[in-house]
């Protein structure tokens, strides 16, 4: 069932170049909808099959949510990779596996000149904190664009997002670093929560960050369709 | 624009002045001062008074023979010893409700009515023990009450003469007039008595209490020496400290079942002291004349916060028991008692008390001189547990017997407040003579006023009565005595009132008058940022980088209304910081150039981070609000032979580097003449610098050079002077107008070179790597300038100033500040640097080293550096007027910029100024802002007049 899904899918959004079609916006809700999904069943894993949360283990929690999370993703944006007839499937799934442990590198390190606690004890949290968040931001974006720069550049540095599988992948990208850096806000706070111990809130952050970046990116895609005709050549 | 405008210099020192006069005032309204004085009082000072010489010159006949026994052993001093021995138990942050009966609140707690053992003896018939309502003045801190009970005063914020970094207590103080008059002292418990009172204690047994987590060390210690001492008789006073209530507190606030266990506990401790304390009180016993005072320093709120001056925490108890059975009452004119009826209908009393009085009434109890400065007066209710009466059999008033008693008492007391008033009134006026800011000509002579009406009434009337008494118990003669008592208690609250008022309540009016101006002064100077020359302004309103930068600025001053962010404050800007890092490197990847220098830029904040890390994790070790976690250090071997190697040398290699890159800046320049020289003998400072570094450490065996030299002292003398003479010769080549067409990049770097030696020196050996990162984050942010601009439009906005990159620069001057072990603290500051080069104290010289120790990076530095900030990409002769005014620009958003942190602290210091950390933490960020401030200003206003 779910293979047809992914067919489905594949025609209403990777075949679509046009902006704005009205069932592209359907499918790229159905993708939000199983990555949500997922992110629930991760949630639901860690809780009754460890019975821990991201307070008592933040570490544990993590890694199941992002290899939970990481397969799904992976599949399903391989789907919409450029060029599908030079780059199989299979390859974008290997170069979304780089992909992962670059993202996650790159996070780490923005994390860490951020203020995020380096040391023995944080260190696991902090690796699979940015395996997480590398999930979010870097895997859909090499199962698709893989090593082009140029795509890369023109859809995260310039932010010019085409097609709707893009606005897909920078705006909850975006999202989630933005969420991430609020989340970090309450940390400093006297408050003595232990959600306010890194990472849990900026992880957080990061998740509300990338689900509003999907209903941000929704909406995005359902505006410009109506505008469409105004604005496209 | 080829004539500058004139004004610059003029705009610079009149905001320089604004502020000048806002901190004055404010800080009139906000940080009291007190001076202390040097002076002590002696036992034959009280022959100066007009009052007996001795308590009871021909009655000691009359007098209890067991305590004329006792007193024979002691020499009289201003009064006559009522009292042994005192045992002292205090008992951290203890609410009045935890000792007063719940039938004095208005509803049962479950916290209340848990010490039962006090209630049950203050209120048993026939009692000699009482339960007192006392009040503390704020701050309530632990250590500022404790000072403020020993030495009858108090203590204020600034204490002005307090010894530079050791809290050891100077003035005149009741320990130490025990210690003075042979008394012997024993101390338990909390170590901030040995911190305050290093060498009086006889034995001591302090524990740490840093700890706010644990509940139990302090108390098991002080326990497990309390009892064994109780039996031993090698001392007169005994101080148990119990910390465990207000870590309760702190930790799991009042209603929380730790702190009932601990009051419990407290209980049965009591219990058994109280037990030791009967079995010994018969006659010839250990404790036959012994006072127990049970006391609480502060209370505390229900989140066990205390420091400012709720009615929660400045409302402590105190319990006080005599070991004597019958003790003298009171008349009813002087009891302040409030009486309820229980639950059985029975009648029971609380009395209050200042704390303010709790050094003269021990001093008076004991039969010791009074401490100096004590403003407080012997309280009549806890006088009289003390005071015991052979008349006395039974506690009915109107009898006829109690008359006689009270009207002994009262002659007891009255010469006693003689005493005490003469003392009080040499106090006030050996301070308002010596001090600084001394009280005014009004107060003083209202005060002398009182004064000498009650030594009228004194010397005429009381004085005889007291001479001729035959022993007649006429009770016609009370009126007199109690009119006295009543014009001596009525100059006590008038003094008390005085000092209140002066020392201890905030003038609300002044505040916000200082907060005023300086609002209005960061109006007046947004708009010279903002709405100077149109031509040459800053970016509008709308662009990016204004708007960004507004955010930030935003963010970072509403950020000091919450204490944790003050606390945190390195980590706060470090974020700022990074994140505009962060944005820079995605601009620069957008327009493909600097992509390094951004890559760069954020390694250096990482950089930095890490040093604020360490620098934090020496605050908390002494901070009480912060909880240390070097958990990160953990990771790190620390005696790794290469790791200490690496340590040794990085700070000599980085100095190397340091000089390398002033060659490159000469070589590369069209240096010449007195820049040059200024700039090269700052690469012979820093060579001076990296050879005693390299000589001080043991890996290069270079000992032998400091021998040859001539100390260690020359190397760094020889910076300061080779320092000092770069500044005076690039201030004449200055005025004498020499160099003017000289670009800034060249006179910015002999500037800044000639400054930073010393404060490279002073900084230690982090300093030059310090620099080093600071150098290269400040060219990275220059590099960055205008990366946001596309191509097209960067030729014609070119010379528009970019907000974000003095942002930056200002947010990198604050992270030095943090990255070099600095905090806003006093225990921040390092004294230790106030003696590199010099080995003896000279104030005005060692001030000047602090000072540029301390803001040496984060303001001189930074404000002598802003200049390079300039992008030099544009040569042309009419762009030199162009950026003269730019220059004038940034110096005024800087400026700008640091006035706005300012102005947030300041509104929240207003704001929390009741809070409980305001003096342990607002206080203090407040001091160094605001001179942080005034520095900065001073600078701008010295830089402008040298660079425009």
């Amino acid at each position: 069932m779910k293979e047809v899904k992914k067919e489905k899918l594949e025609t209403s959004i990777g075949d679509s170049t046009s902006i704005g079609d009205s069932r592209s916006a359907l499918g790229a809700l159905t993708v939000y909808l199983i990555t949500g999904l997922f992110l629930v069943v991760g949630f639901w894993v860690v809780g009754n099959n460890y019975s821990v949360d991201l307070i008592s283990d933040p570490a544990l929690t993590l890694r199941l949510l992002w290899s939970i999370e990481f397969p799904i993703v992976v599949i399903i944006y391989s789907l919409f990779r450029r060029n599908p007839e030079e780059c199989s499937y299979f390859r974008a799934v290997g170069r979304s596996i780089i992909g992962l442990i670059s993202g996650a590198l790159i996070n780490a390190l923005g994390a860490v000149s951020l203020g995020a606690p380096i040391g023995m004890q944080s260190l696991p949290k902090t690796i699979h904190w940015s395996f997480l968040m590398s999930v979010f931001t870097f895997v859909p974006a090499t199962a698709v664009f893989g090593a082009s720069w140029t795509d890369w550049h023109r859809v995260f540095a310039s932010l010019k997002p085409t097609g709707n599988i893009e606005y897909m992948i920078v705006i909850p990208a975006y999202g989630a670093i933005i969420g991430g850096w609020f989340g970090a806000w309450p940390m400093p706070l006297d408050w003595e929560r232990p959600w306010q111990e890194w990472p849990v809130c900026v992880c957080y952050g990061g998740i509300g960050g990338y689900i509003v970046g999907q209903i941000v990116s929704l909406s995005l895609m359902l505006f410009l369709r109506k505008s469409k005709n105004l604005k496209l050549a | 624009m080829e004539t500058p405008p004139k004004n610059n210099k003029w705009i610079a020192i009149g905001f320089l002045l604004i502020h000048s006069i806002a901190i004055l005032i404010f800080t009139r309204g906000f940080l009291l001062t007190r001076t202390e004085l040097p002076f002590h009082s002696t036992c034959s000072d009280v022959s100066l008074s007009p009052c007996l010489a001795s308590s009871r010159p021909n009655h000691d006949s009359n007098f209890n023979s067991s305590s004329v026994l006792s007193n024979q052993n002691h020499p009289k001093c201003w009064t006559k010893a009522v009292v042994d021995r005192v045992i002292i138990i205090v008992l951290d942050a203890l609410r009045i409700d935890f000792v007063a009966p719940s039938a004095f609140f208005p509803e049962a707690k479950p916290w209340m009515d848990k010490l039962t053992i006090l209630q049950k003896l203050a209120f048993a018939n026939d009692s000699s023990a009482k339960i007192f309502k006392a009040f503390a003045d704020p701050p309530t801190t632990s250590l500022q009450r404790l000072k403020g009970l020993t030495t009858g005063g108090l203590p204020t914020f600034i204490d002005v003469g307090n010894s530079f970094g050791a809290p050891a207590i100077v003035e005149d103080n009741f320990i130490n007039q025990l210690v003075l008059n042979g008394k012997r002292l024993v101390m338990m418990g909390d170590d901030t008595w040995t911190q305050l009172f290093p060498n009086q204690f006889q034995k001591s047994y302090p524990f740490p209490s840093f700890n706010v987590k644990d509940l139990d060390t302090v108390d098991n210690g002080c326990i497990e020496h309390l009892f064994p001492t109780l039996y031993k008789d090698d001392w007169d006073v005994l101080i148990a400290h119990f910390l465990g209530v207000d870590h309760a507190g702190h930790i799991y606030g009042v209603d929380s079942s730790p702190m009932i266990k601990k009051l419990e506990q407290y209980n049965s401790v009591l219990e058994k002291v109280i037990g030791i304390l009967e079995s010994q009180a018969g006659p010839g016993g250990l404790h036959e004349s012994t006072m127990l005072i049970v006391m609480g320093d502060h209370g505390q709120t229900l989140n066990g916060d205390h420091g400012g001056g709720t009615p929660e925490e400045v409302e402590t108890s105190m319990f006080a028991m005599s070991t004597k059975k019958h003790t003298a009452s009171v008349p009813p004119e002087f009891d302040t008692s409030s009486c309820k009826q229980d639950m059985d209908g029975k009648q029971i009393c609380i009395s209050s008390i200042e704390q303010l009085d709790f050094a003269a009434t021990l001093s008076a109890l004991l039969g010791i001189s009074f401490p100096f400065g004590s403003i407080g007066h012997v309280n009549p209710e806890l006088y009289a547990l003390g005071s015991s009466s052979l008349n006395l059999d039974n506690s009915d008033l109107g009898n006829f017997g109690t008359q006689s008693a009270v009207k002994e008492w009262m002659e007891n007391y009255v010469n006693v407040l003689c005493v005490n008033a003469w003392q009080v009134k040499r106090y006030i006026d050996v301070y308002s003579n010596s001090s600084v800011v001394g009280f005014s000509s009004d107060d003083m002579s209202r005060i002398s006023d009182l004064y000498s009406a009650a030594e009228q009434s004194w010397s005429n009337s009381v004085k005889r009565i007291l001479m001729d008494r035959i022993g007649d118990e006429d009770s016609t003669n009370i009126s007199p005595l109690k009119e006295q008592i009543v014009a001596y208690l009525s100059f006590f609250s008038s003094v008390v009132e005085l000092a209140r008022s002066k020392w201890t309540e905030f003038n609300l009016n002044l505040m916000i008058t200082g907060f005023g101006i300086l609002v209005i002064s960061l109006i007046l100077q947004f708009l010279a940022v903002f709405c100077g020359d149109k031509s040459y302004a800053v970016e509008s309103w709308l662009s990016t980088g204004a708007a960004f930068t507004l955010f930030i600025v935003t963010i970072r001053a509403s950020s000091f209304l919450s204490n944790s962010y003050i606390l945190e404050e390195g980590k706060v800007a470090n974020f700022l910081l990074a994140t505009t890092g962060l944005i820079k490197l995605r601009y620069s990847v957008m327009r493909k150039t600097m992509q390094k220098e951004a890559v760069i830029f954020l390694a250096m904040v990482s950089v930095l981070r890490v040093s604020i890390d360490i620098g934090l994790t020496k605050q908390a070790a002494t901070s009480q609000f912060m909880s240390s976690s070097p958990s990160w250090m953990l990771g790190i071997a620390p005696d790794l032979p290469a790791l200490t190697y690496a340590i040794e040398i990085a700070p000599i290699v980085s100095m190397v580097i340091l000089i390398y890159v002033l060659y490159i800046a000469i070589a590369e320049t069209s240096s010449e003449g007195l820049w040059k020289y200024v700039t090269v003998s700052s690469m012979i400072s820093y060579f001076l610098i990296a050879l005693l570094w390299a000589s001080e450490s043991k890996i290069f065996g270079l000992d032998v050079l400091l021998q040859v030299i001539g100390g260690r002292n020359r190397i760094p003398q020889t910076v300061y002077v080779i320092g000092l003479v770069q500044l005076f010769l690039l201030a004449s080549a200055r005025i004498f107008g020499a160099g003017k067409d000289m670009s800034w990049a060249i006179r910015t770097v002999a500037l800044v070179s000639a400054c930073s030696s010393s404060v490279i020196l002073l900084s230690g050996k982090q300093g030059s790597m310090l620099a080093l990162a600071y150098l290269l984050a400040g060219y990275c942010i220059m590099r960055l300038e205008g990366v946001e601009r596309t191509q097209s439009d960067g030729q014609h906005k070119f010379s528009k100033l970019n907000p974000l990159c003095v942002m930056q620069w200002s947010l990198l001057s604050i992270c030095m500040f943090f990255a070099s072990g600095h905090w806003c603290a006093f225990d921040g500051l390092r004294y230790g640097t106030a003696f590199v080069g010099f080995d003896e104290f000279v104030l005005i010289r060692q001030a000047i080293l602090l000072t540029v120790e301390t803001f040496g990076f984060s303001v001189l530095l930074s404000v002598f550096g802003l200049p390079l900030l300039i992008p030099n990409h544009s040569q042309t002769p009419q762009a030199h007027g162009k950026k003269r005014y730019q220059l004038f620009q940034m110096y005024m958003l800087y400026g700008v910029i640091s006035a706005t942190t300012v102005t947030a602290t300041i509104l929240c210091v207003t704001i929390q100024r009741r809070h409980l950390m305001v003096w342990g933490l607002f206080a203090p960020k407040f001091v160094f802002d605001v001179v942080g401030l005034i520095l900065s200003d001073l600078l701008i206003c010295l830089a402008s007049a040298y660079y425009l």
